[in-house]
């Protein structure tokens, strides 16, 4: 299951964080999304020297917590997407459609012209979206 | 790690025994210890202590009750037992001296051997003889004597060596021999031993499972000693694997002891496995391993009453990695140079160990508080000890002289354990270990992992109540929280710092962390959120309640002490006072943001401007101010606004007397909107006035001192500024919004001083040019004037390309700046105050001055080349004595000419031709000769014009001549009438000169012309031009003509032609006459002759005239063969006017006519 997931600005301020749990750890997650941070600084400071990774925008799995995985996504115009995930045995093409599909959704939001760029994204419709997004996927091949 | 046995957590080392011959245990120990692999060594001294590698009688454990006997998976002294007790090979060295001589001494080896021999049996330890010998007596020992000692010993014949200490060679070959000996005796022991306890394993022949676990990990123990790696990690995994099994199965001790023995095995086989797995390098298998260990117990709780021991068990596991994942990064840091993924990190494991630890302490504090958790009488507990097998305990029965181990009941171990943990301190090792992580993820430049275990750790001193320390980490915290707008995270460090001060007694800091938290742009998170801490979950409703809490301490005091304790213990009053300074970076921004904004950029003194002060916060609730003080750098603009309202509670104390006071009818913040204030203000110095500081009081001890910001410039306000909020601009009109500064430019009062400069014309190089300059005060007095001067070329000096700046550095001197004459000034050039002059700068001081007064001075500029220039001055002074200066600037524009232009003209005397040679070879053209002729006399006519626009008056022209050159006119030049030189008029001057010295250049010295302008108080001006070198020749001949200077009609004169010959040589000469119509004439017409040296050849004709008037007379042309050059008197020279008849002329006239002068 997804419990959160995050759109972090260029200053690595969040523009967009929601939770997906019942519990209260909505603090723990804003903990996790930052601390996973510093992997996405790693990861982009020192690319893989191998060719086709350089222009990926898949980070893919930033580190293991205990309960959690964490994924991260980085656009183009470095605006970077954190997922939080309590599902332990997930395939990496699953969480590529999954950012795909939120990239897109991001996409639309940003391109409101009543949004101002490097601020956070407020709409309710972007929110309805991406809450839509996230229940539709299941990484669990399980169920 | 530490916590583990020494043997453990070191690989095994093969252990031999020595006996006998105690003098050289020393140096046998020592040469095994260095081997390599090395060999630990058991030394006995004689064959008397042998028993202690005997096999002993399990006394231990028949303490135990019968049924315990077999109990327990392994022995908790097995492994030390083998490392430094049960050797692989025991030698007995023997002296040679005890085989060769007495038999009594043979007998007793024999024995020595056979007990030996007993002791070892049991354990199939290998045995070796070594004979110890001299090296003189090294041959003495006999071969028959050896032989028995080897039938004796059962031996094969290398395992009975010999040893020779006492030679160095001998010694270190028998050392070596006897290390490779025990080495290879070493590896079959414990092959043997190992291939033996495998047997069991593979035809499955023990009694339980637990026999099973043992017995791998001996096989694995001793594949170690034989350094068989992987032989030794496959078996502690099939080990490690039965463990597994057992979990579920096993029914032999109770259910929680049980657990806690599988736990404290599998902790021992794990950490083999990983220490095995990391010291071959296999970093990632040894972290799939982990994880895997950590996935199979992490589940395996235990009954939830006794939860603790699985925390306290999941965190060793974690730290005891993360010590060994650190140990291998240390020696394999030079390969690693990527960064290691996360997993990879010590770090990740700290944290986790320190986040189980806190667990375990949880769950301790929960046992702990039950009501019935430790009883009161307990001495039980204490007799309780670590059995004789591994994670198992016992109590110690006292019985008398031996004790008897009992087994315990589950609630005797919980007991016993939970009395251990109570001792122990979880706080201190949760803070070492998150200290642990928290270097090691700064010094992977991890800062926000970094930041949150530092946030862990502030936490764990939070609630030890250190609240000091706490306080100090959290406030490292807030900045990378802060600068990267994680308000949520933020949240929660603020509302423990708010708690630390609160606990600290610190209102200052208090009053801030809660303002900040107040004015927080919190976004709504639904649900109520636990976690939070003391600062409580973020919703609008908590940073109401805190915007309350603050406000009401801050005001409480005014509402005169009722004893509401809502800031616990916090009191702000009159002994403490708080006062919060805001600056640009300080987080308080958001609570208060002042703009203040000059309506006009430059402004008059005394002139009102309009200034707008506009005050934002972020507040939730709005915010009623008592006063607001604004102050500018100029102290006496300073006025306070007052809240008509609260002007009663709001004594205006330590305020300047004739300070302003505005009074508004009420002053209230409202979250996010600007409260804006105009007023007109005066400045009254000149200068920059800028506005500092703007301070607001709210009750009588707090006030908050708000550094003020230009609008324009104006930074986002931080967190606030990821917000989509409207922004407001700070003033209504948008122009000043935008390029609105609080700074504005004071102008100086407009000067009352008038400055001329007077110039009468363009100056003329040389002279002293004056140029009066005139200060006359109209409305202001002067008080220390000064005059600055500077002269700039027009061409402006900052336009100039390198190039033009050489030359005009050169330039500079073109014009100059030579000083300043005043009426007073004269005076003062001698005192203290000397002028200051340069070549194109001057500064003059102007004394006092009246209003009304004038004060005039001349400035003395020359030029010494024709240049127009640029002239400034500039006039600084106070109108009042120590005020402000004021500033008068003029400037003139100056165009230095030449006066007069010099030109000059050579001639020969009239009808004397010498033959220079240098002219036949150069074309005649040029009418003034290139060279004059030696000892001759020429005549210099020196002419100078007027090419200025004023009347000259001419004093003198005089040549100043070099030494070699004689030249007439030499009076002093003096003009008696000094006569003037009008615009364009030409003064011509004729000198003769005479070169007395034959040398090929001669510098024909100077015209000096005095000259003084045309009015009575002008000085007199010297210009100097030199004239130009000249050749001076000796002529080789001369033609002179000679006639009379007139003639009469029908008059007969004579003409000579003379031609004088200066050389020594003889000269050829050809001559010729063409006839002349006007005249009859008789002589020599057409000749060849030769002219003596040094002597003269005369052509005599007689003429006589047959007309009058102007005549041209025959014209003689003389040819000199030796230098081929022809000599024709020009037409001027052979003229002659004939008069009709005889002229009447008047003397007098003639005596006149000599001094030679004219003007043309």
């Amino acid at each position: 299951m997804i419990v959160c997931i995050a759109v972090v600005g260029h200053q690595n301020n969040p523009l967009y964080i929601q939770s997906f749990t019942e519990a209260d750890d909505a603090l723990k997650l804003h903990h996790i999304v930052h601390c996973s941070l510093d992997v996405v600084d790693e990861r982009v400071n020192n690319p893989k020297k191998s060719g086709p990774m350089i222009n990926e925008t898949f980070l893919g799995l930033l580190y293991p917590t205990e309960n959690y995985k964490v994924y991260g996504y980085l656009t183009n115009t470095k605006v970077k997407f954190i997922l939080v995930t309590t599902d332990l045995d997930v395939r990496d093409a699953d969480v590529r459609n999954f950012f795909r599909r939120f990239h897109s959704a991001y996409l639309d939001a940003v391109s409101n012209p009543f949004h101002v760029p490097g601020k956070k994204i407020t709409s309710k419709t972007f929110a309805e979206r991406v809450s839509t997004i996230v229940k539709s996927v299941s990484f669990n091949t399980a169920g | 790690m530490e916590d583990y046995p020494e043997e453990l957590r070191t690989p095994p080392v093969t252990l031999v025994s020595i006996v006998g011959h105690p003098d050289l245990h020393a140096t046998i120990s020592t040469h095994l210890h260095s081997e390599q692999p090395p060999i630990n060594t058991l030394a006995l001294p004689d064959f008397s202590k042998i028993s202690v590698i005997a096999k002993t009688p399990k006394e231990k454990e028949n303490q135990l009750p019968s049924s315990y006997t077999s109990s327990g998976i392994l022995k908790r002294d097995w492994l030390s037992k083998h490392r430094t007790r049960v050797p692989a090979v025991v030698a007995a060295l023997f002296d040679a001296d005890q085989l060769s001589g007495d038999p009594a001494l043979w007998q007793q080896v024999c024995t020595d051997i056979e007990n030996l021999k007993a002791v070892i049996k049991g354990r199939n330890i290998k045995l070796v003889v070594v004979v110890v010998v001299r090296f003189n007596s090294r041959d003495f020992i006999t071969e028959d004597r050896m032989v028995a000692l080897r039938k004796r010993a059962e031996l094969d014949a290398k395992y009975v060596v010999t040893f020779i200490p006492d030679d160095a060679s001998e010694l270190n070959q028998s050392l070596n021999r006897l290390g490779s000996i025990f080495a290879e005796l070493a590896v079959t022991f414990y092959r043997d031993e190992g291939r033996r306890v495998k047997m069991r394993l593979e035809k499955k022949t023990y009694a339980s499972i637990e026999f099973n676990i043992r017995y791998c990990f001996k096989v694995a123990i001793y594949a170690e000693f034989r350094r068989d790696w992987v032989e030794a990690l496959r078996m502690y995994e099939d080990g490690y694997h039965a463990l597994r099994e057992m979990i579920g199965t096993s029914t032999r001790l109770p259910p929680i002891q049980r657990l806690v023995e599988i736990k404290a095995v599998a902790e021992q086989l794990h950490f083999k496995i990983s220490t095995l797995l990391l010291h071959g390098g296999k970093v990632v298998d040894a972290i799939k391993w982990f994880r895997q260990h950590n996935s199979c117990y992490k589940k395996v709780t235990g009954p939830p009453q006794v939860n603790f021991l699985h925390w306290e068990w999941l965190s060793r596991q974690f730290l005891v990695f993360a010590e060994l994942l650190e140990s291998s990064n240390a020696t394999m840091q030079t390969t690693s140079s990527p960064p290691l993924a996360w997993e990879f990190r010590p770090a990740y494991y700290y944290q986790l160990a320190a986040q189980y630890l806190k667990e375990k302490k949880t769950c301790v504090e929960v046992a702990l508080s039950m009501p019935d958790s430790i009883p009161e009488t307990d001495d039980s507990s204490d007799s309780i000890v670590p059995s004789l097998y591994i994670g198992q305990y016992v109590r110690l029965l006292d019985l008398g002289d031996t004790s008897v181990m009992q087994l315990i009941t589950d609630e005797d171990y919980t007991q016993y354990t939970l009395t251990e943990f109570q001792k122990s301190r979880d706080s201190t090792e949760i803070i070492g270990l998150l200290k642990k992580s928290y270097e090691a993820y700064t010094s992977s430049k991890s800062q926000r992992s970094a930041s949150f275990c530092r946030l862990l750790m502030a936490k764990e001193y939070f609630t030890s109540n250190d609240h000091t320390t706490a306080k100090l980490h959290l406030d490292k915290l807030t900045t990378l929280y802060r600068q990267e707008g994680w308000v949520a995270l933020l949240w929660e460090v603020l509302g423990y710092l708010r708690e630390c001060s609160r606990n600290l007694n610190s209102a200052q800091d208090f009053i801030a962390y809660s303002l900040e938290m107040a004015a927080l742009p919190l976004s709504p998170l639904a649900g109520i959120q636990k976690d939070y801490g003391p600062g409580g979950s973020p919703s609008l409703q908590q940073v109401e309640r805190i915007h309350q809490e603050v406000f009401s301490i801050v005001l409480e005091d005014s509402d005169s002490n009722s004893g509401s304790d809502s800031g616990g213990g916090v009191k702000v009053n009159g002994e403490y006072p708080v006062h919060l300074e805001i600056d640009l970076v300080s987080p308080l921004r958001v609570v208060l943001l002042t703009s203040v904004a000059f309506h006009e950029q430059i402004v008059k003194p005394y002139a009102p401007t309009l200034i707008t002060v506009s005050i934002l916060s972020q507040l939730p609730c709005p915010v009623e101010i008592d006063q607001l003080e604004v102050q500018f750098n100029q102290s006496e603009c300073n006025f306070i606004i007052v809240n008509a309202r609260r002007r009663e509670k709001s004594a205006i104390t330590n305020v300047h007397p004739d300070r302003r006071v505005e009074t508004v009818p009420v002053l209230q913040l409202f979250t996010n909107k600007w409260l804006r204030l105009t007023y007109d203000i005066k400045s009254v110095n000149s200068g920059k006035l800028e506005c500092t500081y703007v301070i607001a009081r709210i009750g009588s001890h707090f006030s908050i001192c708000c550094g003020a910001e230009s609008p324009a410039n104006m930074t986002d306000l931080p967190l606030w500024k990821f917000e989509d909020r409207f922004e407001a601009s700070p003033t209504k009109d948008p122009a000043i919004a935008f390029s609105g500064m609080k700074v504005t430019q004071v102008e100086e009062p407009d000067p009352q001083v008038d400055l001329k400069l007077d110039s009468v014309g363009p100056a003329l190089v040389g002279e002293n040019f004056m140029l009066p300059v005139t200060l006359t005060s109209k409305g202001h007095s002067v008080f220390s004037g000064e005059l600055k001067i500077n002269l700039v070329d027009t061409r402006g000096v900052g336009l100039l390309s390198p190039r033009e700046a050489e030359v005009s550095s050169t330039d500079n001197l073109h014009v100059e700046l030579l000083g300043v004459s005043g009426p007073e000034l004269e005076l003062e050039s001698d005192s203290d105050s000397p002028r200051k002059f340069q070549n194109s700068f001057g500064l003059v001081s102007v004394p006092f001055l009246n209003v009304g007064d004038s004060w005039s001075c001349n400035l003395e500029i020359r030029w010494h080349r024709p240049k127009p220039i640029m002239l400034y001055v500039s006039l600084g002074y106070s109108p009042v004595s120590g005020s402000p200066k004021v500033h008068v600037h003029k400037s003139l524009q100056i165009e230095g000419k030449t006066p007069v232009v010099i030109s000059h003209r050579l001639m020969l005397p009239f009808r004397r031709d010498p033959l220079l040679l240098s002219r036949i070879k150069r074309t005649p053209d040029s009418g003034q000769p290139a060279s004059l002729p030696v000892n001759e006399t020429s005549i210099l006519v020196v002419s100078t014009t007027n090419c200025t626009e004023v009347p000259l008056r001419l004093i003198s022209m005089s040549v100043e001549p070099d030494d070699n050159l004689k030249s007439g006119n030499q009076d002093s030049g003096q003009h008696p009438g000094q006569p003037t030189l009008l615009p364009g008029e030409e003064f011509k001057k004729v000198f003769t000169v005479k070169p007395e010295a034959n040398i090929t250049k001669l510098n024909m010295g100077s015209v000096c012309l005095r000259w003084r302008r045309d009015f009575d108080s002008s000085k007199e001006v010297l210009t100097k031009q030199n004239l130009p070198d000249l050749n001076v020749e000796f002529p080789p001949l001369i033609v002179s003509l000679e006639c009379p200077p007139h003639g009469i009609l029908g008059q007969p004169f004579t003409y000579y032609a003379r031609v004088h010959n200066q050389t020594k040589l003889l000269q050829e000469i050809r001559f010729s006459l063409s006839d002349s119509q006007s005249f009859v004439l008789s002589g020599p017409h057409n000749d060849t002759t030769f002219v003596l040296p040094l002597s003269e050849h005369i052509l005599s004709y007689k003429l006589v005239p047959l007309s009058s008037g102007s005549l041209q007379l025959p014209r003689v042309t003389i040819t000199s063969v030796r230098y081929t050059a022809g000599f024709q008197p020009t037409v001027a020279a052979s003229t002659i006017f004939v008069f009709p008849s005889k002229p009447q002329f008047q003397l007098e006239l003639e005596s006149g006519k000599n001094s030679g002068s004219g003007s043309g």
